[in-house]
């Protein structure tokens, strides 16, 4: 049947006005026509649009009317007094207040909420191409503290032996795949998801699709985090997860606490925060491109657990020696992006940047809104006026198409590749992609093929009220990336000038830690933050398994909280009940009596692994270090540390974390303050500073 | 004791800053459209909150956007009638004039604006503005819109159609004086 598609039933169809006979014989009629089907999706396509559009008109400064205030409470005032001037003089105070008052709650109420109330977007193609195939090499089994099958029954998982994998994919004979008990790298989940995700007891669990792998297809402004658990060191030896340079969580709850609210639980990551602060490393030694760190002290929120810190130092390159920069600004400029917080603050921003690149250095600039372009063709760095007038002449309107730009943005860098040089993306937006594909898993998956043509992304986070946050982090993540968050000028300065070749110079990629703990010496574990970077073990030698990058002088901190073996501490993974004996295998008749494999290591406390790839490199190298916990007492540890620790307990109170202890905001200040040492650049009084805000907040609901 | 029972069946405080808070910007867009002006606007709307402050909640019948919208709409209408400007009611003549709104590119030279289909939307006849706004911003549906403007539903459906095909048209048409690309709708 021939539909008309200039039938104004069509349009209602579209807009969900059609009920009962109509609606099915349109749907039915629709059915057959491939025009109709394309008119119908243009329609709510244009209804998406408008929609935005006029939410974004109403976040305009608004247009009040006092008057009307003014005349409601004149009215009262006037039903109770009869001091006629007296009235009118409060009135024209009451409106004042009243306007303030609205004007606050305005500004105070438009803060994206997490969880449920966001809005899901259809799953399409939930299925990304990439899977974790069969190659993964086997888990090297080889513990320094434990046999390999020195492992209790509560954890099959690590139990199985690691058979070559191409077996366990290809000829699924009646080994134990037959009961579910599956080895590592044989079921094809999608490669993204599958590898940041872990169960609740650390351990991947077969037939499960985990939430994380879900939760890539919602637009929610902040993903959920569940903390990491504390682990019994003795089922769970191996704890293995990608570094992560970002630093967009700290600066976007500094945003929160100043405008007077504290963040929603989901927007604070607490490896961000921590990693927001350089902290005194030793230069790493010869040609190695970063430096190892391990320390320990009394945990300053439980004083019968040991607080562990691993720290990592990307070696400095003087601002001379940085090789030739070819950078693509990317940059939003729809509509959400008007607002002085946003684009304006972004052009500063890249001025600023523009000021320190040279003649050897090369900029363009794409936009992107409802479609995209080059706006400025790739310029030499000492050309700074055509770049600035480029920038200068930038304005927001629009809806966004994130797609295309990315698109558009990686053809013009790899155009002008520098072989050797810094070949960096840079992506401004409030990450607000609402046209094209706006699917986050698509989006991500398109980073993903582009971060493999050797150009590196910074993906810098601005505005407020409808900041992706958890879309700008995945893209930065995937990417090979990094992620800020603008939430003023200043901090513009620091990721783009002070710390610019940390920002564009990445030293080494595919950063992962494996960290093997001692169950002599440590009973349980618990990595501080690093939710979002959690791989499996498995993923630690597999060269397949993207990981984060360290750029330039960049230092990484990760703090793991230790319950001590035979101190009497108490022991948060004890309390977790046994799982079932097994029905199919006997317990491993050795296990008692294999832990310990070599004497001399029975008094270390942990190992510490790394692998890392050179920036251009494929195959990873492998640096070792273990460690031995001296005991010693918090009032002795050093400033660093002490910081370190005040940022970390921080966190955990704004997330309301069940692991904080006795910690309060006034201890965090007091540490903070101990550990605050030289802190030329103020970053630290800063810190100490917000914390004082955050005294005076009312905690939030839920 | 009596007064007290009356207070309880207005609509007061928190949920008249609510509404005002919610309807305030549309209801002065939409009357602005009406009257041509936006001081007579702002009365109109002032005297619309004032009317639901003095209104039985009864009245509302739990849709108070179509409340706000008719009562808004019949006060400008008034407007219009007392001071005989062309009336909003003389449907045809207002189908087919231009609107005096400047075209996108010029009004961009004037003042950065949001929305771009906003402004594409000024360019359309006025009573199609004004089913869009209801329809789009404030989330009525054909039926409540036709209550509200005093035309049929199927009335409705056709200035809806017409003013989104117009606009798709317009769309990349006038794109082009805005950015300097061809944008395209992706569906």
């Amino acid at each position: 049947m021939k539909i008309n598609l200039d039938d104004p039933n069509l349009t209602a169809f579209a807009l969900g006005e059609l009920t009962g006979a109509e609606r099915t014989t349109m749907e039915q009629s629709i059915a057959s026509s491939p025009e109709a089907q394309e008119f119908v999706a243009e329609t709510r396509q244009l209804a998406r649009l408008l929609k935005a559009d006029y939410v974004a008109d109403a976040q305009l400064p608004p247009e009040r009317l006092p008057n009307v205030v003014a005349m409601r409470e004149q009215r009262r005032l006037w039903s109770s007094t009869q001091w006629g001037s007296l009235a009118a003089a409060l009135a024209i105070f009451a409106v004042i207040a009243a306007f303030a008052v609205t004007m606050i709650r305005r500004e105070g109420g438009t803060f994206p909420q997490p969880g449920p109330s966001t809005v899901n977007l259809p799953v399409k193609a939930p299925l990304p191409e990439a899977t974790i195939e069969a190659e993964a090499p086997p888990v090297e089994q080889t513990y320094a503290y434990q046999q390999p099958s020195a492992t209790v029954p509560s954890d099959e998982k690590s139990e199985v032996p690691a058979a070559p994998p191409e077996v366990m994919a290809d000829k699924p004979t009646a080994d134990m795949k037959s009961y579910g008990y599956t080895g590592a790298g044989k079921t094809k989940v999608p490669a993204a998801p599958m590898k940041r995700m872990m169960s609740r007891n650390g351990v991947l669990e077969e037939g499960e699709l985990p939430s994380r792998y879900r939760q890539d297809f919602n637009t929610a402004t902040y993903d959920h985090v569940d903390e990491n658990p504390f682990l019994p060191a003795a089922s769970n030896p191996l704890s293995t997860f990608s570094i992560d340079v970002d630093t967009a969580s700290y600066s976007n709850i500094r945003r929160f606490i100043n405008s007077g609210s504290l963040p929603p639980k989901d927007a604070v990551r607490v490896e961000e925060m921590i990693n927001y602060f350089s902290y005194d490393y030793h230069e790493p030694e010869g040609d190695k491109p970063f430096s190892i760190d391990l320390d320990s002290t009394a945990c300053p929120w439980d004083p019968t657990h040991r607080l562990v810190r691993i720290g990592l130092k990307g070696r400095e390159v003087a601002n001379d020696k940085r090789p030739a920069s070819n950078l693509v600004f990317l940059l939003d400029v729809s509509g959400s992006m008007m607002p002085a917080e946003r684009l304006p603050l972004v052009k500063q921003a890249m001025r600023l940047l523009v000021e320190k690149l040279s003649e050897k250095d090369r900029v363009a600039i794409v936009i992107y809104a409802g479609g995209s372009g080059l706006a400025l063709q790739s310029t030499t760095g000492d050309r700074k006026e055509v770049i600035m007038r480029a920038l200068e002449e930038l304005k927001a309107g629009g809806s966004t198409n994130g797609a295309e730009g990315i698109e558009l943005a990686y053809k013009v860098a790899l155009e002008n590749f520098i072989k050797g040089g810094v070949n960096r993306v840079i992506l401004a937006t409030d990450g607000d992609f609402n046209i094209g594909v706006t699917n986050q898993g698509d989006l991500i998956r398109l980073i993903e093929t582009k971060a493999k043509s050797g150009v590196f992304l910074s993906v810098l986070g601005v505005g407020t009220d409808n900041l992706k946050d958890s879309t700008m982090q995945k893209l930065a993540d995937k990417g090979n990336g990094n992620y800020a968050y603008l939430d003023s000028i200043d901090e513009a300065r620091k990721v783009l000038v002070q710390q610019i070749n940390g920002t564009l110079m990445t030293i080494a990629k595919d950063v992962k830690i494996q960290v093997e703990f001692n169950p002599a010496r440590v009973a349980s574990y618990r990595l501080i933050g690093y939710e979002k970077r959690m791989l499996r073990k498995e993923d630690f030698n597999n060269d397949k398994v993207d990981a984060g990058e360290i750029g330039a002088g960049h230092t990484v901190t990760a703090l793991y909280e230790i319950v001590p073996a035979g101190t009497g501490a108490t022991d948060p993974a004890a309390s977790v009940p046994p799982v079932d004996p097994l029905k199919y295998q006997s317990p491993n008749p050795n296990a008692a009596a294999t832990t310990y494999v070599d004497p001399k290591r029975s008094g270390e406390t942990l190992t510490v692994k790394l692998r890392y790839k050179k920036p251009d490199g494929d195959t990873s190298e492998l640096t070792e270090r273990s460690f031995t916990d001296n005991g010693s007492k918090f009032e002795n540890a050093p400033a660093d540390l002490k910081f370190a620790a005040a940022v970390a307990e921080f966190g955990m109170i704004l997330r309301d974390s069940a692991h904080k202890g006795n910690g309060t905001l006034g201890a965090v200040i007091e540490w903070a303050m101990e550990g605050k040492g030289r802190d030329a650049a103020g970053y630290r009084a800063g810190f100490i500073e917000m914390a004082r805000k955050a005294q005076t907040l009312k905690p939030r609901e839920g | 004791m009596h007064s007290v029972q009356v207070e309880a069946v207005k609509i007061e405080g928190q949920e008249m800053d609510a509404l005002m808070k919610r309807f305030e910007r549309p209801l002065l867009q939409y009357a602005t459209r009406i009257l041509g002006d936006s001081d007579r606007a702002r009365d109109v709307v002032q005297e619309t909150f004032v009317k639901l402050q003095n209104e039985r909640r009864a009245e509302l019948d739990g849709a108070p956007a179509k409340w706000l919208f008719t009562v808004c709409r019949n006060g400008a209408l008034n407007i219009c009638r007392k001071e005989k400007r062309m009336t909003y009611l003389d449907q045809e003549l207002l189908e087919t004039r231009a609107s005096d709104q400047p075209a996108p590119s010029e009004k961009l030279e004037a003042k950065e604006a949001t929305g771009f289909l906003l402004r594409i939307l000024g360019t359309l006849p006025p009573r199609q503005q004004e089913v869009l706004q209801l329809k789009f911003q404030n989330d009525l549906s054909y039926q409540q819109i036709s209550e509200i403007t005093q035309l049929s539903v199927s009335n409705v459906g056709v200035l809806i159609h017409n003013a989104l095909k117009t606009l798709r048209q317009r769309y990349a048409q006038t794109a082009k004086d805005f950015l300097p690309f061809t944008p395209r709708i992706v569906s």
